[in-house]
């Protein structure tokens, strides 16, 4: 599966891995990952190290992700984009939305 | 005969050389309510297959004439667009023979002695699949006669009102055949033109529904003279009410005003959007510096137009990220260097949208399109509107000085706006009068220079008297940059001063009147010196500042400036 996922014992500590692509086909797997963790205060955060592409549907999911932790009062962290997986984020200003760690 | 789709019964084939063995199928097959024809060889079993295009259709493998293998060939070949369940009745209990049969094109085999409960279960499966492939292909339809409407309602309702569709280069490939790309054109009352290219989530029907209401949006408030900014806010207001979180609108707008030699641009996740000069030099590039559209409620606070000077040889240009991601069989992406490339060679032989297309396509070479390719190019020159229509005959400035007042109680309406503070900054109250105007006298061309006159006049208050900006900042080059910034500026910091507008509406014999009066809490300008300069009208014509007041003053029936500038009093005449 190209969707990875990883909580901690608290239940507060999500991490999701996306490996190769990242778009529209992995719609539900992705919404499948995150949709069950309710933890008050939980922290997404969205590893794309492993992530070659990406396209504009799979920034909508990631407003649908920052959504749902803003339900719990928590929050979103997108970590180690690439190259061309930054330079997406960065023409969609969505640094300025949630945390981009490099 | 009717089509399959048309009859209440189902119609089998059976061609098999044994008579017998297709009285045995026959008999089966019409215990499952088939209606059964036979054929002995291949060649009458094609025949026969297309006259009477059957549901179902049993093949043996060795027959006289032409065998099963090439007979199911031929018949896979004639129905393309529909599945033709065929099953090979054999005695060859052999692996090339199952090979063979699904290489032909059957959809299953079945190996002699089979009794007929598995015989029938296996009609029935087929039947099952059959149906399936009936259901998904009625749903395709369905799906495609819904996007060519929509693609109808995009161009006919949305993409044929462009403006100036003559000047504009706009280069169009959907993905699909509905667009998730839409471009926008427009003209300002003023003159000026408004471009957009938009680019919603994904591709296709789906991620246009936000497109009418935007796209009317876009054309009205560009009409009524809200500006560029104004417009922006709007849609994204729009955008957010309207689309769910995961779609949302990457966009690019730019207005150009030929007369200030001044390009407005807002880059909200496109790529970077370009100026070019005539020799396809990059002059600037404006990078994207908010979210797209439809994301976040309101617009990032500081968020702000870039403001760029242009000479009437240079052109705007922008693109959506499906030419820049473009691949080609090898996986590459187009990118922005060859894109680059293209583009200086097309903006050189003004065949830029054509040169940028064809470069994309010999880089892709056939790979299939994922991503909708859309580029806008506008020229910056000669977007002015031509003026002062309907000029009495001896036209010549107004006189200045001597201001006929017609008796109050004459006024058909008055009616009157105060802004003042933080107000005056953020609303612009012309639309707004306009539109006023409007429902109490109808709409029409008339209009267009009233327009113009109390916009430059209550730009002029503004500017000049409230926020106390020189004008002479507009005559260097940068000038007008310059001095949008030192607006801005201003703007943000403005807690008093006031504007007051006022309009009387006086009937005439077969026409009207309209007098204006607009006050600011200004200090006033040396007005006397300034009217004087303007009428000597050579002097200023190719002049950057001043070109307003002109106008004005050539449209107008009368204008004159009282207390020390911080008063105009104009008056028009409608004919």
């Amino acid at each position: 599966m190209s969707v990875k996922k990883h909580v901690s014992s608290n239940l507060k500590e999500i991490t999701i891995g996306i490996d190769d692509r990242f778009d529209f086909s992995l719609h539900q797997l992705f919404r499948d990952s995150y949709i069950g963790e309710v933890a008050q205060g939980a922290v997404f955060t969205l590893d794309l190290s492993r992530t070659s592409y990406m396209d504009s549907s799979a920034l909508g999911m990631i407003l649908l992700l920052k959504d749902h932790a803003e339900k719990l009062s928590g929050s979103v962290i997108i970590k180690q984009p690439n190259e061309s997986v930054a330079k997406i984020l960065e023409i969609a200003q969505f640094h300025r939305l949630l945390k981009i760690e490099n | 005969m009717a089509s399959p789709q048309e009859r209440h019964y189902k119609l089998a084939l059976v061609v098999d050389d044994s008579v017998m063995q297709c009285k045995v199928l026959g008999v089966l097959l019409k215990e499952e309510g088939y209606r059964v024809f036979t054929a002995n060889d291949g060649a009458r079993g094609v025949d026969m297959y297309i006259k009477y295009q059957p549901d179902l259709v049993l093949m043996d493998i060795n027959m006289p004439v032409m065998n099963g293998y090439e007979a199911a060939r031929k018949i896979k070949s004639l129905s393309k667009n529909t599945l033709a369940p065929l099953i090979f009745i054999t005695s060859m209990d052999t692996d090339q023979a199952f090979i063979e049969s699904i290489e032909a094109g059957g959809d299953g085999i079945l190996v002699r002695p089979f009794s007929p409960e598995v015989f029938k279960a296996k009609i029935k499966s087929i039947q099952r699949i059959s149906d399936l492939y009936a259901q998904v292909k009625s749903l395709q339809q369905a799906q495609q006669q819904d996007a060519e409407l929509a693609e109808q309602l995009m161009s006919g309702v949305i993409e044929s009102r462009n403006f100036a569709l003559d000047r504009i280069d706009i280069l169009k490939k959907p993905a699909e055949l509905f667009s998730g790309d839409i471009q926008l054109t427009a003209q300002c009352p003023n003159g000026d033109v408004n471009v957009l290219l938009g680019d919603f989530t994904g591709h296709g029907l789906r991620s246009s529904i936000g497109a009418i209401p935007l796209a009317e949006t876009f054309r009205v408030m560009t009409k009524k003279g809200f500006s560029l900014f104004e417009i922006i806010v709007q849609m994204n207001n729009q955008l957010y009410d309207l689309l769910p979180s995961d779609l949302f609108l990457a966009a690019g707008f730019v207005s150009i005003s030929s007369s200030d030699a001044t390009a407005y641009v807002f880059n909200a996740g496109l790529p970077d959007t370009y100026v070019y000069d005539q020799l396809g030099e990059i002059k600037h590039k404006i990078v994207s510096t908010h979210p797209p559209l439809g994301v976040i409620q309101s617009l990032l606070p500081g968020s702000k137009l870039d403001v760029v000077s242009v000479a009437p040889t240079d052109s705007v240009l922008l693109l959506s990220d499906g030419i820049i991601e473009a691949g080609n069989h090898g996986g590459e992406m187009y990118g922005i260097e060859r894109f680059e490339q293209a583009a200086k060679l097309g903006v050189t032989n003004q065949t830029l949208g054509e040169t940028v297309l064809y470069d994309v396509e010999q880089f892709c070479q056939g790979a299939l399109q994922e991503d909708d390719i859309s580029l806008i190019s506008v020229p910056c020159g000669d977007w002015v509107k031509p003026v002062a229509v309907n000029l009495p005959p001896a036209a010549k400035p107004a006189p200045y000085g001597t201001f006929v007042e017609l008796p109050e109680s004459g006024a058909l309406w008055q009616w009157n706006i105060i802004l003042s503070g933080e107000k005056l900054a953020k609303v612009n109250p012309i639309p707004i009068a306009m539109s006023f105007i409007q429902e109490v006298e109808g709409g029409g061309e008339q209009w267009q220079n009233l327009f113009t006159i109390l916009t430059e006049l209550f730009v002029n208050a503004l500017d000049h008297g409230v926020l106390g900006l020189d004008s002479s900042l507009k005559k260097e080059a940068e000038g007008f940059a310059l001095y949008f910034h030192e607006r801005e500026k201003r703007l943000q910091q403005l807690t008093d001063g006031t504007v007051e507008l006022s309009l009387s509406y006086y009937q005439l014999a077969g026409s009207g009147r309209m007098d204006i009066v607009i006050k600011d809490s200004g200090k006033g300008f040396d007005h006397k010196a300034f009217l004087e300069k303007i009428s000597t009208e050579q002097e200023v014509e190719m002049a950057l500042s001043g070109r307003g007041i002109i106008l004005v003053s050539q449209l107008c029936d009368q204008l004159d400036y009282r207390k020390g500038g911080s008063e105009v009093t104009a008056s028009y005449l409608l004919s």
